[in-house]
């Protein structure tokens, strides 16, 4: 059997009456990079947010690295990028990347080799001494990008990477990702984007907090027999019915 | 101007009140708790000051009139709402209680009060009789009003015996023998600057950090909430201390007060307050969604560190019913220290239970901000 990074069993959260996440058996294996998709809403956020330790889960189990989850235990091996940029803004890019090292328990030395790396991956190895704040957008991104990767985690949860990022920077982020997944690390990624969902191992659609498709992109598209990931996704929720 | 997109504008702003549940529940909250408090906290006259009075007059026997002794009649006409009186016959014991803190002042009747009154009031005999009050002068509203009560008092019994008695009030300071207004305001002021400085960045930080994402983000790490809090603490000890010494300094050069104390006392509670304060910051961070709300947060802070905890004027001057509140306002305790340490000269010995109510504070304000951080939806 392959070794799983992520299981969830029946993992369930509500937000008063609302289900976001009904009963959801999630299984990412070691090594892929798994794209949740599905329209705003659907739970895909929640989902990391439970396995995160952010939000409490009201029913079921979660797995990650053979580990109970979510527990402090792991959460070093853990690396997450949440939607919004969440940087400190009034610490310039270096001092972020600094205090995210630190926060892991990172040696100096070891600090100061990954944010030479990591500016280099993100190409702001020249804005490193620039305020956040005065950074653009995409920049910020870019950061965000770098804090979630300070700690080289075994799994890293990727919320929306690539909303409001241009279409060069988003070639670029998959193309690091990809670079990631030769690592071997694990990469759960959610996008409403379903066009770039193709470069992921295996994609998840997710709809009303259930999994109502799982493949990878060429066996989701040859089942609906469609020619994108798009159309097979409305083709998907056709046939489940609402 | 077109008055249709103004009204528009107001539209929408009324709108956005009314769809903001907790800003509309603050917009009308907070003039009430505030007016509130101001109404009953300013009311209030001092009253209520401990002090004893050491009647030792033996009288005299005025022919023709019987045996009078003059200081009942000062003490009948002691207005028993402003002082609070308890007698002694002991002088000495009377002033360690005055030292100890155990009241503003003593009031001394010498044994010769009445029979020195009336041979002064003989033509060609120049003597005087004398009033002692060794007063505590540290809190100048209390003293003041002390030393009033007790010349009215003198004037009202000398009106009832139909005569005028030549009484010399004299007073002695047990402490603060040179207090003035700064001496006993910058104290209080250094404690209620740190305390709403602090509580407030710490609440506008706290809420940035809930706002942005920083907050769910260092969550996922493995920082704990309890290190998060520590964190806190430690920087803004640091900031409250700093302060403190820019505060002290600028009073010290500019106004020139004084300090009779060890300062290092002063400094210890003002951290403390400092931790105190932070820790409450967070705490209220999790009552607000938006810097917006954080800052209608702000008179519910404000109002009862700076009404409650004697900066401007004493306890006694709080409405006795009232006064209980105070024991709930940290800075209560940190002026209280503070004042008995830069004005008063006290050590650790005198103010460890101010020192002490300050750590029960931090220790249940820090538990709260670091609960209210684990807290999950």
């Amino acid at each position: 059997m392959e070794e799983l990074a992520i299981e969830t069993s029946q993992l369930t959260k509500k937000f008063g009456d609302f289900t976001a996440v009904n009963a959801l058996d999630l299984k990412v294996r070691k090594g892929e990079v798994y794209g949740l998709l599905g329209p705003n809403g659907a739970g895909k956020t929640t989902v990391i947010k439970v396995l995160c330790g952010l939000l409490k889960m009201n029913g079921g189990s979660a797995k990650m690295l053979g580990t109970p989850a979510p527990s402090k235990s792991i959460a070093g091996r853990i690396g997450y990028m949440p939607q919004e940029t969440a940087l400190y803004v009034g610490l310039t890019v270096r001092q972020n990347l600094e205090f995210f090292g630190s926060i892991f328990g990172l040696g100096k030395a070891k600090v100061e080799a990954r944010i030479s790396e990591l500016l280099k991956v993100i190409d702001l190895e020249v804005w490193a001494k620039t305020l956040v704040n005065n950074l653009s957008g995409g920049m910020k991104h870019r950061v965000s990008l770098a804090c979630a990767l300070m700690s080289e985690p075994e799994i890293l949860f990727l919320d929306e990477p690539t909303v409001g990022v241009d279409p060069e920077l988003r070639a670029s982020f998959w193309q690091y990702f990809q670079n990631l997944r030769s690592q071997g690390i694990t990469i759960l990624i959610t996008t409403h984007y379903m066009d770039e969902a193709r470069h992921c191992d295996r994609i998840g659609f997710m709809r009303n907090g259930k999994l109502i498709a799982e493949g990878s992109p060429t066996h989701l598209l040859e089942s609906t027999r469609t020619t994108s990931l798009e159309d097979a996704f409305l083709e998907v929720v056709k046939e489940v019915g609402p | 101007m077109n008055f249709r997109r103004v009204l528009a504008v107001t539209k929408r702003v009324f709108l956005d009140l009314k769809n903001d549940k907790r800003t509309l529940a603050l917009l009308t909250l907070a003039p009430i708790f505030s007016m509130t408090l101001f109404g009953l906290a300013f009311s209030g006259e001092v009253k209520d000051v401990q002090v004893i009075v050491v009647n030792l007059d033996e009288g005299a026997t005025i022919p023709l009139i019987g045996d009078v002794v003059f200081a009942n009649a000062v003490v009948h006409n002691l207005d028993t709402e402003v002082l609070a009186i308890t007698t002694s016959a002991n002088l000495s014991v009377s002033i360690t209680e005055l030292e100890n803190g155990n009241a503003w002042a003593v009031i001394y009747f010498p044994e010769n009060y009445t029979s020195e009154a009336i041979l002064a009031a003989l033509p060609l005999i120049n003597t005087t009789s004398y009033l002692d009050i060794y007063i505590d002068t540290s809190n100048i509203n209390v003293a003041e009003s002390i030393t009033r009560e007790v010349n009215e008092a003198i004037i009202s019994a000398a009106e009832e015996n139909g005569q005028q008695m030549p009484v010399t009030v004299r007073a002695t300071p047990i402490y603060g023998s040179n207090v003035e207004f700064m001496d006993f305001f910058v104290p209080g002021i250094m404690c209620f600057v740190v305390y709403f400085l602090t509580t407030l960045l710490t609440l506008i930080t706290f809420v940035g950090e809930r706002v942005s994402g920083t907050l769910h983000r260092v969550l996922a790490t493995p920082l704990t909430e309890a290190e998060i809090v520590a964190g806190y603490a430690i920087t803004f000890s640091v900031v409250g201390t700093l302060q403190a010494t820019i505060l002290l300094s600028y009073g010290i050069l500019a106004f020139d007060v004084d300090i009779a104390g060890e300062i290092w006392l002063a400094f210890l509670v003002i951290v403390v307050l400092a931790i105190v304060s932070q820790a409450l910051g967070i705490l209220g961070s999790a009552l607000a969604k938006r810097e917006a709300q954080a800052v209608q947060l702000v008179p519910f802070i404000v109002m009862p560190g700076f009404l409650l905890s004697g900066v401007f004027w004493p306890l006694e001057a709080i409405p006795v019913w009232l006064r209980p509140a105070s024991l709930f306002v940290p800075p209560t305790y940190a002026i209280d220290a503070c004042r008995s340490v830069m004005l008063r000269g006290w050590g650790l010995d005198m103010v460890w239970h101010d020192v002490v109510a300050l750590l029960i504070f931090a220790a249940v304000f820090l538990a709260l901000a670091s609960w209210s951080l684990r807290r999950r939806q």
